[in-house]
């Protein structure tokens, strides 16, 4: 259902005249990090095409005392929504430039800030002033074609319109090389990734 | 400023001997893998979250306590137990993790007049903390505190065990609130004046106070500020109490805006946040009555009344309070007492933070022979880490005839 999903928003977000290719897969192995999770691989770039962000909002929770997602890639322009789930005080604000340096102040359970990131490129990490422990990260991409892995390290793009690519891999701590790939018109293509300090 | 500092160090500065009762609790940072400063505003002075906390019975706000913490306890009997009780204990749960911290205290001394002008004395004081819920409704907070007292080891170990119908009711055991001062929870290293007045057989609110307490918080109109109130009665004078009677202390506070004096989120709505604000205003009033004994000496009756408040505005903490005594020894004239501080404290930057306080007292102020202490205690709080502290204090004596007792310190802490 999930799968369906995505698929019908990338068609409305690429419009009609953009062929739904192949997927990227693959494992990303983390050298020195607790498992290989909240990796994002993203193709760095689709030349002469112009992706507008999606019209609903994304969103982070404060739910427990932590972010969640911890790692949120999104489209340049795209709104994210902050939202206190908890039944005490957070707050989120940024030091990174690219994302204004912005504070949200403070607001109640159920109730949420937003942001929209403008920056191509920006990766702004998310802090709550009252709880030091708190973080997370918004990375801001070109296209819709990324993914975040998993504790195992797998991971799944899905649906990449064919052609050469450069594919590209962030982590909060550690470091990758980007890897060339060539995704069919239909079928899967595999990259796999370590990254280290 | 160097004349200045030249001036002071001159005066002659001896150690403090002070009791610190630490009351950080790393044991809630790893139960619910949070920062010290979720709850602190420089251990272990508390922040507005912190003191909710303490009043949910060392819970989190709103029943969310099960939600918020990352470690799961050990059940002592499944919940449907309750449905056989009285034909079972009624079941409970305890921390999934050995609910102990550590709170090391070190101190570096400087007496110009002494003898022995620097001194290390680290390890000042060791306290083995512990502290968590036991299952919905009781809670326990104790420590084991070993001291160095002019090369004397002193052993205090002090518990209470509480239980926590809800936050606007707990009944409390063992070592209780009858301090009204926050003297256990401040940022200083010097104690407050009134914590450390004593009556004239030698009672003051700083020691530990063993007995029953009553007491609870509620928030206020619209889940901001609120109230609290504690009453208790006490031995006054020891583990084992060294006279018949018993003591009774009381205190309430009001609470005008801030965070609810029981958490929720309820009208928090605001552009700045940072975990050491908490706009508002307190007021309390409290009270002791009790009896002071001393070896060939007769009882004393003795009457505490005074008042407090407390204001928090953005990076800036103004305090004070105000204490009476009156007491009574047979055979003797009565001795009436006033002491009273003001504090202030304003944060640099979270880890930095300034303070002054002025503190003022009489011990009878009936009688001009005995002349007033008045003193002022500039100092600078660093927080190298959020459990590693270091505390840079003077204490100017304004009054002739104790100026040679001026006293600077340095007092590093740590908690694990």
């Amino acid at each position: 259902m999930k799968s369906v999903l995505s698929r019908s928003l990338l068609l409305f977000l690429l419009g009609a005249n953009v062929i739904i290719g192949g997927d990227i897969t693959g494992k990303v192995k983390a050298v020195g990090a607790k498992n290989s999770a909240n990796a994002v691989i993203y193709i760095e770039s689709i030349e002469d095409k112009k992706f507008d962000p999606p019209k609903d909002p994304a969103t982070i929770d404060q739910k427990n005392l932590m972010f969640i997602p911890h790692v949120l890639p999104i489209v340049a322009g795209t709104t994210v929504k902050f939202l206190n789930s908890d039944d005490v005080l957070h707050n989120v604000f940024t030091p990174d430039k690219c994302a204004e340096k912005f504070n949200l102040g403070t607001w109640p359970k159920g109730q949420t800030r937003s942001f929209t990131f403008k920056n191509l490129g920006c990766v702004a990490v998310m802090l709550c002033n009252v709880h030091p422990d708190m973080e997370a990260y918004v990375v801001v991409l070109q296209n819709p074609y990324f993914a975040v892995s998993a504790k195992d390290g797998s991971y799944e793009i899905k649906g990449v319109p064919a052609g050469k690519y450069t594919l590209k891999i962030w982590h909060e701590k550690l470091k990758g090389q980007a890897v060339s790939v060539e995704v069919p018109a239909t079928g899967t293509v595999t990259a796999n990734f370590e990254i280290r300090r | 400023m160097k004349k200045v500092i030249v001036a002071l160090l001159s005066a002659g500065f001896v150690a403090v001997t002070l009791t610190p009762d630490a009351s950080a609790i790393p044991a809630f940072s790893r139960k619910y893998k949070t920062s010290c400063s979720t709850c602190h505003y420089a251990a272990p002075m508390l922040n507005g979250f912190g003191k909710a906390f303490k009043n949910n019975g060392y819970r989190y706000p709103a029943g969310q306590d099960p939600e918020m913490r990352k470690e799961d306890p050990v059940s002592l009997g499944s919940e449907s137990y309750k449905r056989v009780w009285p034909d079972a204990i009624w079941p409970s749960d305890i921390p999934g993790t050995t609910p102990l911290s550590v709170w090391g205290v070190g101190r570096i001394n400087y007496s110009a007049l002494g003898d022995v002008k620097w001194g290390f004395e680290i390890p000042h004081e060791f306290e083995l903390l512990y502290g968590g819920t036991i299952g919905e409704d009781f809670s326990f907070f104790g420590e084991v505190e070993i001291e160095n007292e002019d090369n004397e080891t002193e052993i205090a170990f002090p518990f209470a065990l509480q239980y926590d119908w809800t936050p606007g009711l707990h009944i409390r055991a063992g070592a209780v609130h009858a301090d009204p001062s926050p003297t256990h929870l401040r940022l200083t290293r010097n104690h407050y004046n009134i914590a450390s007045f004593r009556s004239r057989n030698g009672w003051r609110f700083r020691d530990d106070h063993y007995g029953l307490e009553l007491w609870g918080a509620g928030n206020g109109a619209k889940g901001r500020g609120g109230f609290t109130y504690r009453f208790g009665i006490v031995n006054g004078q020891g583990l084992t109490d060294i006279n018949p009677q018993k003591d009774f202390y009381g205190k309430v506070t009001y609470k005008v805006e801030g965070l609810g004096e029981i958490g929720g989120t309820e009208g928090g709505e605001s552009q700045t946040s940072q975990f050491y604000i908490d706009n508002s205003l307190t007021i309390g009033g409290f009270f002791y009555k009790g009896t002071a004994s001393k070896v060939g000496v007769a009882d004393e009756d003795f009457t505490v009344l005074g008042g407090d408040v407390d204001f928090w505005r953005d990076r800036f903490i103004a305090n004070g309070a105000l204490m009476y005594m009156s007491s009574e020894i047979p055979s003797t004239p009565d001795r009436k007492s006033l002491a009273y501080y003001l504090q202030g404290n304003y944060v640099f930057y979270p880890w930095l933070i300034g303070i002054v306080r002025y503190e003022w007292e009489d011990k009878d102020t009936e009688k001009d022979a005995v002349k007033p202490v008045n003193a002022i205690i500039p100092g600078v709080t660093v927080m190298a880490r959020a459990n590693v502290k270091l505390v840079f204090e003077f204490k100017k004596f304004l009054d002739e005839e104790n100026k040679k007792n001026d006293t600077f310190g340095v007092q590093i802490n740590f908690g694990l």
